[in-house]
């Protein structure tokens, strides 16, 4: 049992979803659907089973904070789950983080999906499923747990990006995310045998250590080694969404429902994030590896450039609100790339990685949360024209709306703005001899720029535009789920960035222990 | 205390909250009451959890109530966060409310005029914040900051009162845009953080940016991305150069300082200082305007709404000038001195007469004011590249006068738009007979913005330019020319206030005199209570500055002569220095301007390392004469 004790924020998420599933499929369907063919019990039962989920999240998120102060687990008890799970106080900071995204977009679908005639219940044990998969994906310590991990994170997103059956657009998003995500799973399975092949090792500590004598020779274990290291890198990056492998993002974004997509944008891509820290400073930590003269390093700081550069460019060119989410998600990916720079250079940097992405966490799910606000009752808000005079109308959402989208843009006093003062600052600190580092620092910091041009223009619709006359315009919905996770959100997100120390000491332990 | 009230006190802050929020909304039912007082105790609870732990005091002379700046720069940002939960339905409780804040807010910052402005800090406050970046609260106010701070608490109440003669829609967002650009504008003035100032530097454009493009004229929307993408890019430059001063600190000191007096101490090698100076300056060269960066004025005064224009030309404008003698002087003084006569020759040509030439051929009068505002701050940005006492503290003077004269410009401006709705001077002409006291006012308010005698103007502008004429800074490098370059610089300046007086006087002949051409314009009402209500201490101003200026003048000289002090010491250094030299930290001055330095935090943990090369513990200067 003690065994089974540092890996608790898992079990609970796990085990509660168990019940939960059991509960959403042995219960009765609410009142009023009885009769109706071809339903499941799940319906009309949303607001209920949402309630649960995110009880079960934000319980699986005290669990985690409990676990940190309960102290570093000692050796006795992380031996039974290493190498496979791997719960140290980065895990920790990455659980609380998923979980917290994770009840954020269980709430917002208790709300989305009642409104937009999805009211049915397998949604509810999906996302807690996912979220377990995303935690331990977060945890894996082992190539055969990052892979088991990852795809049960990604066929419960699947499912949920499909959820509206009859909609041609969301099978296309979910067939789209489902056949890219496969080919660069089995890219990264493919890494991974030729890595096994050349250390004959599937941990990534393992790895790492063997790797070391080999990069010192040469021969055909090393150009093994380096073509598992690429083709890792591939996939990694695919879920990442990093250009140029991020094409699916925009399509699977927009076709999703949005409370999936808040998922996919906040925990997928922080599960994401946290697996190629791991892997990139565990296994590939080694100083000549990466190294900046040929090395990792230079690559991911050129996939950070274009992906923030591209993504701002083509978001600004969009007519959908969801879609020009999705690409400033793929900018922000960018941001977070070039903190894992940064932390090339000195490990305890990445600490701006997780503070990026706890920020980016709260504000994403706040924006997403807010565009759900905004539409009901089958008119959803998608296009900039929908939004059209909602500062006037609807004042509340038009503020919440206001506020995550100038934590994205890095307005102050704004999580989001202090992410990126970390992230830029970890950057400057790590650019000692490089020039090329400092350049990435002025176009990164330009970037912004572009970024705040497609965040003002939502301002601009909602509070400066009129809509047309006659024209269909989203009117918001009343939700209690919705309202309550936004108000959390929008004190994280200040909190956060008014008062981020003790985020700061958290980030910066749980990088230390970590990778 | 016993421990049952102590428990009672620690419980209350939590059920209060609870009880406000479940008991303020009207319609919802016992569910929703709950959770929403579920998050204002979740809400109370980060906020308790989060906040920094305090420092130990800063000594203030006696008589300085720390707290005051701290009431000057949040009143108004509380008052924005309230006003959210006023009605929407009732303008008059609205208007009330912003009025009480911002008369308060004047009344508060009337305090700061009880002590002298001797050299150094007056009204500092400094608390912990985020000390793992080294990033404290910490304000302060000295011989600058102060008329720049009653200057903001000034105009701004006369651009709300404007407004509201103007606006009657969505009132209660135009209150919170003015509440929360007031606030930010202030806590700009007297941070001497530069996170805090960052903070408030970037916080100012969105209700900018909200006020231009929700009550603006035309084609607000344009100048409302055009005016936030260009000033945000200058910011994100600053940011840059801030990050790296702040590595470089961390390097030589051993800890992280974000603080103003900890990071002028830096002494960088030329590119990185040069580098450093061009990402401050960008920011503050756009903001001012200046040439080529003022592109962004004119669309951004001519769509805003008339309070709008004013606040922008009399305060933000102003920022970018502080922010210039702040940091760019204060911070990299050997480069501005190196750069100052290239510059200097930018703000002439580039400023006062491009300025003006252009004004001359405006026909839109708001436009043509605008253009008087770059002219205008030409003037003020010459004198601080002069580098000495009469430029620097005539362009401190100027910056005053500037506001004064502008934000009555744009108001009056205001006027005649609210009675004909254009501003095309050809519409006009011969109104002074049917205005008569609106034509005396202009004509006033004209002359100022000349630089008549007795008016505020002359004092600036006469200051300027006897300072660029005596400047050394400006003369010419070399032996044989000296002082060539700045008797060429101040006569071109000395044109330019003739200049001035050709499209001021000119505009004003063209709207008020000669023969009343337009039907339209025999039925106009002349100024009403509200305008001349909002006018009248602009119109005083104008005369006291003019006729009284030692007034304002004695409050700044001691901080301007340490301004420039400083400004000479950098230049001895950059002078001295070779271009490649390492980067090292000067020595700490010590005395009345490094109060509330921030000491490093592991001095008092551990004893200083034996034989230690940390340059912590820079040697001070004996004796530590200021």
């Amino acid at each position: 049992m003690n065994a089974l004790l540092p890996a608790a924020p898992i079990l609970f998420v796990a085990v509660s979803a168990l019940l939960l599933m059991l509960a959403e499929a042995f219960g009765s369907p609410a009142t009023g659907t009885a009769g109706e063919v071809g339903l499941d019990v799940g319906a009309g039962r949303a607001g209920e089973l949402a309630l649960g989920a995110a009880v079960i999240l934000f319980g699986g998120a005290i669990v985690s904070v409990g676990l940190w102060w309960a102290g570093t687990p000692g050796e006795a008890s992380t031996a039974a789950l290493a190498p496979y799970l791997v719960m140290d106080r980065f895990t920790l900071f990455f659980c609380f983080t998923l979980c917290v995204g994770g009840g954020l977009s269980a709430l917002l679908a208790g709300g989305y999906l009642p409104e937009h005639g999805l009211d049915r219940g397998e949604f509810f044990p999906l996302i807690l499923f996912s979220t377990v998969g995303a935690m331990a994906l977060a945890a894996a310590g082992d190539l055969l747990t990052l892979f088991v991990a990852l795809e049960t994170m990604s066929l419960g997103v699947y499912c949920m990006i499909g959820l509206r059956r009859g909609s041609s657009r969301a099978t296309e998003a979910a067939l789209k995310y489902f056949l890219l995500g496969s080919f660069a799973a089995a890219l990264m399975l493919f890494g991974g045998a030729l890595l096994y092949g050349a250390t004959g090792h599937t941990d990534l500590v393992g790895i790492g250590r063997a790797l070391g004598p080999l990069l010192g020779g040469s021969g055909g274990n090393l150009a093994l080694a380096l073509m598992g290291l690429a083709l890792m890198l591939v996939g990694l990056m695919f879920k990442v969404s990093a250009v140029p492998f991020h094409m699916w993002t925009p399509d699977a974004y927009e076709g999703a429902p949005t409370p999936t997509t808040s998922f996919m944008a906040v925990a997928v891509k922080s599960a994401a994030f946290a697996v190629l820290l791991r892997v990139l400073m565990t296994a590939f930590g080694d100083e000549r590896l990466a190294s900046w003269g040929a090395g990792w390093p230079p690559v991911l700081s050129v996939l950070a450039l274009v992906s923030m550069t591209v993504a701002n460019l083509i978001a600004g060119r969009q007519q959908s609100v969801k879609r020009m989410l999705a690409y400033s998600s793929i900018a922000h990916a960018g941001y977070a790339l070039v903190g894992i720079v940064a932390a090339a250079r000195r490990p305890e940097l990445a600490a701006s990685v997780l503070y990026y992405m706890l920020a980016y966490t709260v504000s994403t799910a706040g924006a997403f949360g807010a565009l759900v606000l905004a539409g009901s009752r089958g008119a959803e808000a998608v296009s900039y024209a929908d939004l059209a005079g909602i500062g006037k109308r609807h004042p509340p959402a038009a503020l919440a709306f206001s506020l995550f989208l100038l934590s994205l843009a890095g307005v102050p006093p704004t999580a989001g703005f202090f992410g990126k003062l970390y992230v830029f600052s970890a950057l400057v600190d790590a650019s000692a001899e490089s020039t090329w580092l400092k350049v990435l620092v002025v176009v990164g910091l330009l970037n912004s720029v572009i970024g705040a041009y497609y965040y003002l223009r939502v301002l601009v619709f909602m509070y400066m535009r009129e809509p047309e006359p006659g024209a269909p315009i989203a009117k918001p919905m009343r939700s209690g789920y919705v309202t309550f996770a936004l108000a959390l959100a929008a004190i994280l997100v200040v909190a956060i960035g008014l008062l981020p120390g003790t985020s700061l000491e958290v980030a910066r332990a749980a990088a230390l222990t970590g990778p | 205390m016993s421990p049952v009230a102590r428990t009672f006190f620690d419980i209350v802050p939590y059920v209060l909250a609870f009880a406000v929020a479940a008991l303020l909304p009207r319609r919802q039912g016992a569910a929703e009451r709950a959770g929403l007082g579920a998050v204002a105790v979740f809400a109370v609870l980060i906020v308790k959890g989060l906040w920094p732990s305090g420092l130990p005091d800063t000594p203030n002379p006696a008589g300085e109530w720390k707290h005051l700046l701290d009431v000057i720069v949040f009143l108004p940002l509380l008052g924005a966060v309230l006003v959210l939960f006023l009605p929407r339905q009732s303008p008059a409780v609205l208007r009330r409310f912003t009025y009480g804040i911002l008369g308060l807010d004047f009344l508060a910052s009337l305090g700061l005029l009880a002590v002298p402005m001797t050299k150094g800090w007056h009204f500092q406050h400094v608390e912990a914040w985020i000390p793992a970046f080294g990033i404290r609260y910490h304000v302060a106010v000295d011989g600058l900051s102060l008329w720049l701070i009653l200057l903001t608490t000034l105009t701004t109440p006369i651009a709300v009162h404007v407004s509201f003669g103007s606006i009657k829609t969505r009132i209660k967002d135009l209150c919170f845009a003015y509440l929360m650009l007031h606030g930010a504008m202030l806590g700009a003035f007297v941070s001497l953080d530069l996170f805090l100032f960052f903070l408030f530097w970037e916080l100012m454009l969105v209700p900018m940016i909200v006020m231009i493009g929700i009550w603006g004229g035309v084609e607000k929307i344009k100048a409302a991305y055009k005016f936030f993408l260009y000033t945000m890019t200058g910011s994100m430059l600053m940011l840059a150069a801030i990050l790296y001063l702040v590595y470089q600190h961390q390097k030589l000191a051993g800890y992280p300082s974000f603080d103003y007096l900890a990071l002028s101490r830096l002494v960088l090698p030329s590119w990185a200082a040069w580098a450093c100076f061009v990402g401050f300056g960008l920011a503050f060269a756009i903001k001012v305007p200046m040439f080529p960066f003022h592109t962004w004025l004119p669309d951004a005064h001519v769509q805003a709404p008339t309070g709008g224009s004013i606040v922008l030309a009399a305060v933000l404008l102003k920022l970018g000038t502080y922010g210039y003698i702040r940091f760019c002087m204060g911070m990299f003084g050997g480069v501005a001195w190196a750069a100052a006569p290239t510059l200097g020759a930018v703000a002439v040509c580039g400023g006062i007469l491009y300025g003006a030439l252009v004004a001359w051929k405006q026909d839109d009068v708001k436009r043509l004011v605008a253009y008087s505002s770059v002219a205008h701050m030409g003037f003020v940005m010459l004198g601080l590249f002069a580098g000495n006492q009469a430029g620097v503290t005539g362009s401190i003077l100027q910056m005053l006068n500037h506001g004064v004269s502008t934000g009555a410009l744009f108001l009056l401006v205001g006027v005649i738009y609210d009675r004909r709705h254009t501003r095309l001077v050809r519409e006009f002409g011969g109104i002074a007979k049917v205005m008569p006291v609106y034509a005396a006012l202009f004509v006033i308010v004209t002359m100022s913005s000349v630089g008549v005698p007795g008016t505020n103007g002359f004092v600036g502008e006469f200051m300027v330019i006897m300072g660029t004429f005596t400047s050394s800074t400006l003369a010419s490098r070399s032996a044989e020319t000296v002082r060539n370059f700045a008797v060429q610089q101040g006569s071109i300046a000395a044109f330019g206030v003739v200049l001035a007086a050709v499209y001021m006087l000119s505009v004003t002949q063209k709207i008020f005199f000669g023969p009343l051409t337009n039907e339209k314009n025999r039925r106009l009402n002349d100024v009403n209570v509200r305008e001349t209500l909002a006018l009248a201490p602009l119109i005083a101003l104008i005369f006291v500055i003019g006729l009284f200026p030692n007034i304002f003048l004695s409050r700044m000289n001691e901080t301007t002569e340490s301004l420039i002090q400083r400004y000479r010491d950098a230049r001895a250094a950059y002078q001295a220095r070779p271009a490649d030299a390492d980067p090292e930290l000067a020595p700490r001055r010590g005395g009345p301007l490094e109060i509330g330095y921030p000491e490093d935090p592991g001095e008092k943990a551990q004893p200083a390392p034996a034989g230690g090369t940390e340059a912590m513990n820079a040697p001070r200067p004996a004796g530590g004469a200021p």
